[in-house]
């Protein structure tokens, strides 16, 4: 980063024509935008989520019932949460939604996506349908899947082979389970959408190749089709792990935490502790937490994936 | 076409199908049916009535001037995304500055900032900005938390341009804002509807901000109306899922037509 | 590197400044600056009541020369929105609530007006209403609500053709109801309905045996913050009853995944798979939307049972008490706060309340019963609360709010068995109680 001039501004008026100049000095250094460009977006992120954020960072440092002035306490919350089993229980039970969304999600989305990719007209139509959950709020998808699986009147009851007493949200697995379906249920069509952009992008020619060494369907899919995905699976992820640290809807609708803390992730205890129990400097500190965690999982994965790098090269061939 | 039909991939097409399919099915059913209907037969069973009333009452409770909130919620979150964000992805994909790999960075790491995490603070900001209970107030961070997301999407579109077509103009001695206007706009108007339909529906579903910064009929969106039609004392459910089908549909249009972008535009997400 | 050096620090002010901002926004809580337009703000829980609400505003401004304008917070989520802008420049003069617990916090936090003077003045505002109720909204000996809407008290909801059909009573005692349990048991359906998913369901439970086995003395010390009250011989005679109904298998066995706010437990008792639901007093109306023909011939009511040998009187009920206004210690109108209080026991008020279902608990309501929708039910609440020594807020109200969540997780677990009697007591000593 030496010096950046914009000499190459034209004095006045329009230049017509083809009027050529060195071109080893044109392509690098000319008509660059500079920093401004990029600034009222940042000053109106900067003031709508990270300010907001540092005052969590402070709040997170006091006691405050959102009647009474807040109190700086150091780091008393802190060392409370330390202790609290249900914060650790609560970590556990995030890890392993985020998990199992990812090792479910994944995986099907891919074949979904792939399958979607087809030019056949019934796959085109039936990709439409797939999609519509997205178009739905997490409110409404939580209201209608609760309903759905009410023990009495819904989907248990016709078929108790399956879900015996269908008390799901009873039992500390089937909550989890139920769970976990209906995330997958309602984001799998965004990441089916993910693949299925990419596979289309994946170059025929490798296929015709693969095909004229007699490689079967499977192999072309193992061999040809997941690598050429890799970097959507990358962001893919991202938002998976993202998502499911930050899932809050879907348990506040369905179980509520329930039955007792069984469910109750990070996400939704941060608010239990904040807007139910009015202990908001608590409240503040796992936000924080959850903050810093989602931070330190998605720079692991940019850097990975070289989202940051991919600039880097571009300016390199330029 | 050139291959033979695959049946693996046909049966778990039609289970997923199932899977989709049903609680949808479910759903309009049980709005085309009289409350009693429902709560007499349950969720899963075929109507045996039929009626309207569902979507006429949606309407009397309010829902006209909901939808005008998120309409108009919509449309101002869309125009500060597009207002801001195309020449952020500019910045991002073409300045070699220091402080705009700084800011690139920034908005990478806001991808992780949850609404949650920062309602309490927001309210506080919002209420001292005298934008509480106003339209405003919901706009103004609803946009600011899809600008991470959408300078991500528009910068991969953009980064597609090639170099040669910056370097042509260039040597024509245009400015990076004719550059802007000329090159980049045009070209990534694949980008620009996928930030469009993201931004859309961020706005049209969105919840938090609503519910923490407005309190008045007047200033209550689609979603909250929801929201509140789940209240202890009266239970509708064929009347709440009535106002969600009502809700779906613009979004559904836009998608339909907006359709092709929003995967072009999501191939730009996956880094291709 | 001047740019690069300029940028964070632009931000760090920019951020400090907004910090210092909010902090003295939060720090100057009950100044009240601002929102004084000249009018009273009455901040109300918005749902079908509203329309009686907003003709009351009117009656109001059509004589006052200070007029008051209707705010409403519609949905679950009032008492969490009011405890948020009520040290605000947003907070109302006059809001709803639900006494008790709910005002509590406020009255410490010093934001109430003690209404005694009020009261000095004008002695109606008090005893135009039922004691047992008006002494709800009454916080460290002094009033600080004057009743609203009506009354909910909790009654025994029951399916008249499965009783009928199971060779059962309504049962008048505990032991009657464990009778019927059994029969009903033997019969195939679900004894009792419960929507535990939604937990406040369960807790009514709990209110009624404490108060039938305890008395309303013991909950009243707990609240109070002795929190030895539910280590005594009759909490935990009260939690084996509770103990002993649920293995008596009198719920089944998918409570907890049945709701009441989607309609699954109402639906239970009305297609006779359950015979028995413990509710508040809206749950009629709920049945007469959802299943008119079930609740116009065979929805049956009772009082909850007696307990033998408990030292709570059979005729107190627990539940909603009722709803109050209370006033914001900032107004700057409290003569015109003190005119608009008045017309909670005027006439018109009284009969609008019936019309839409409410049931108030003024003194002249007794006048106008007989020509509301539902007579007959609106008088066995009407005389019951009316006869009632004591009600029993419930207690998630009682409690104050910041309680209730870890309430409600104690009652869900000791229902389903994942907390003991003693994992239980702990988990209320461990509740703030103010």
């Amino acid at each position: 980063m030496t010096t950046e001039i914009t000499s190459a501004r034209p004095a006045a008026g329009p230049r017509k024509g083809s009027r050529r100049r060195p071109p080893a000095s044109s392509a690098t250094k000319v008509g660059r935008p500079g920093f401004a460009w990029a600034l009222p977006a940042a000053v109106f992120f900067a003031l709508f989520a990270i300010v907001p954020l540092i005052m969590v960072a402070v709040l997170s440092f006091m006691s405050w019932d959102g009647i009474s002035s807040p109190e700086f306490v150091g780091t008393d919350n802190w060392s409370r949460l330390m202790d609290d089993p249900v914060m650790l229980k609560s970590i556990w039970l995030t890890l392993l939604l985020t998990v199992l969304g990812v090792v479910i999600q994944t995986p099907l989305s891919i074949v979904l996506g792939v399958w979607a990719a087809g030019h056949q007209r019934n796959r085109a139509v039936l990709s439409v349908i797939y999609f519509i959950p997205l178009l739905l709020s997490a409110t409404a998808v939580s209201v209608l899947w609760r309903a759905l699986l009410d023990p009495n009147f819904g989907i248990p009851a016709d078929a108790p082979w399956l879900f015996g007493d269908g008390n799901l949200f009873g039992e500390q697995a089937t909550a989890i389970g139920v769970l976990a379906f209906v995330s997958t249920w309602q984001f799998t069509p965004f990441h089916t959408l993910i693949y299925q952009g990419a596979a289309r992008a994946v170059p025929q020619v490798l296929y015709q190749a693969a095909e004229i060494d007699g490689a079967g369907r499977y192999r072309q899919f193992f061999h040809i089709t997941l690598p050429q995905l890799r970097n959507s699976m990358i962001t893919s992820m991202i938002l998976m792990i993202v998502g499911g640290l930050t899932t809050f809807e879907t348990v506040l609708i369905l179980t509520q935490g329930g039955p007792g803390t069984d469910t109750t992730i990070s996400a939704y205890y941060m608010y239990d502790k904040a807007f139910k129990g009015f202990d908001f400097g608590a409240g503040s500190a796992i936000a924080l937490a959850l903050v810093v965690a989602a931070t330190i999982i998605s720079l692991v994965v940019v850097r990975v994936s070289g989202y940051d790098k991919m600039r880097s090269t571009m300016e390199g061939v330029s | 076409m050139r291959r033979r039909p695959h049946y693996l991939a046909g049966a778990g097409s039609l289970f997923w199908l199932f899977l989709v399919g049903l609680p949808l099915y479910v759903m309009l059913a049980a709005t085309l049916r009289t409350r009693q209907d429902y709560a007499d037969n349950g969720p899963v069973s075929i109507p045996d009535s039929f009626t309207l009333d569902n979507y006429t009452a949606a309407f009397d409770s309010g829902f006209g001037q909901y939808f005008f909130n998120t309409l108009v919620v919509t449309a101002c979150v869309i125009g500060i995304v597009l207002l801001l964000v195309p020449p952020l992805a500019y910045a991002i994909v073409r300045s070699r500055g220091r402080t705009t790999s700084a800011i690139f960075r920034l908005f990478l790491l806001g991808l992780a900032i949850p609404a949650q995490a920062v309602i309490v603070p927001m309210f506080y900001l919002i209420s001292e900005a005298g934008l509480y209970d106003n339209l405003l107030g919901v706009i103004l961070p609803t946009a600011a938390f899809c600008l991470p997301m959408s300078a991500l999407i528009l910068s991969g579109a953009m980064r597609d341009i090639s170099t040669e077509l910056y370097e042509a103009m260039a040597m024509d001695g245009a400015t990076p804002r004719r550059m802007f206007f000329q090159l980049v706009l045009p070209l990534s108007r694949g980008g620009l509807s996928t930030i469009v339909v993201f931004s859309a529906l961020q706005a049209w579903n969105g919840f938090l901000f609503p519910l923490v910064l407005t309190q008045s009929d007047s200033t209550k969106v689609v979603t909250l109306g929801l929201y509140n039609f789940q209240t202890a004392h009266g239970i509708d459910i064929p009347g709440l899922l009535g106002a969600v089908v009502l809700s779906m549909v613009p979004i559904l249009l836009v998608y339909l037509f907006a359709r092709r972008a929003l995967v072009q535009g999501l191939m730009g997400v996956g880094g291709k | 590197m001047i740019t690069r050096a300029r940028l964070p620090r632009l931000v760090a002010c920019g951020a400090t400044l907004a910090l210092a901002l909010s902090l003295s926004a939060c720090g100057d809580g009950n100044g009240g600056a601002s929102s004084d337009d000249g009018k009273i703000h009455v901040l109300v829980y918005g749902d079908a009541s509203n329309k009686v609400e907003e003709r009351i505003v009117e009656t109001f401004n059509k004589t006052s020369d200070v007029k008051a304008v209707l705010d409403t917070i519609p949905g679950a989520d009032y008492q969490q929105k009011l405890q948020t802008i009520i040290s605000t420049p947003q907070a109302p003069d006059v809001f709803f609530n639900w006494g008790g617990g709910s005002i509590k916090p406020f009255v410490k936090a010093d934001l109430l007006m003690p209404l005694d003077d009020f009261i000095k003045k004008n002695p109606e505002l008090e005893n135009k209403f039922l004691p047992s109720v008006f002494n709800s909204a009454v916080v460290d000996g002094k009033p600080y609500g004057i009743p609203m809407r009506g009354t909910q008290p909790v009654l025994l909801f029951h399916n008249k053709k499965v009783l009928d059909e199971a060779g059962v009573t309504p049962p008048k005692s505990w032991d009657e109801l464990l009778d019927a349990v059994g029969k009903l048991k033997d019969k195939g359906v679900t004894p009792i309905a419960l929507g535990g998913g939604d937990v406040w369901p369960t807790q009514m439970w709990f209110q009624y045996l404490f108060d039938r086995v305890a008395g309303p003395d013991l909950f009243k010390q707990a609240v109070g913050g002795d929190k030895s009250a539910w280590e005594s011989p009759d909490s935990k005679k009260a939690l084996n009853m509770i103990r002993e109904l649920v293995d008596a298998g009198a719920f089944g066995k998918n409570y907890d995944s049945v709701k009441y706010t989607n309609g699954g437990s109402v639906a239970l008792v009305a297609s006779g798979k359950a015979g028995f639901e413990l509710m508040g007093s809206w749950y009629y109306s709920q049945q007469l939307t959802d299943h008119a023909e079930f609740a116009e011939k065979d929805l049956g009511y009772t009082a909850f049972p007696t307990v033998e040998g408990g030292k709570g009187d059979p005729a107190n009920v627990a539940g909603n008490t009722n709803n109050y206004y209370s006033v914001m210690k900032k107004t700057k109108h409290p003569e015109a706060v003190a005119e608009f209080l008045k017309l909670m026991y005027s006439d018109e008020f009284v009969k609008a309340q019936l019309d839409i279902g409410n049931l108030p608990t003024t003194t002249n309501t007794d006048d106008f019963i007989d020509s509301s929708g539902t007579p007959e039910y609106s008088r066995f609440q009407y005389d019951l609360v009316a006869d009632a020594p004591s009600f029993q807020l419930s207690w998630d109200q009682a409690y104050p709010q910041k309680a209730s969540s870890n309430m409600h997780k104690a009652v869900q677990q000791f229902f389903n068995g994942q907390l003991d009697t003693d994992g239980f007591i702990q988990a209320m000593q461990a509740l703030p109680t103010e």
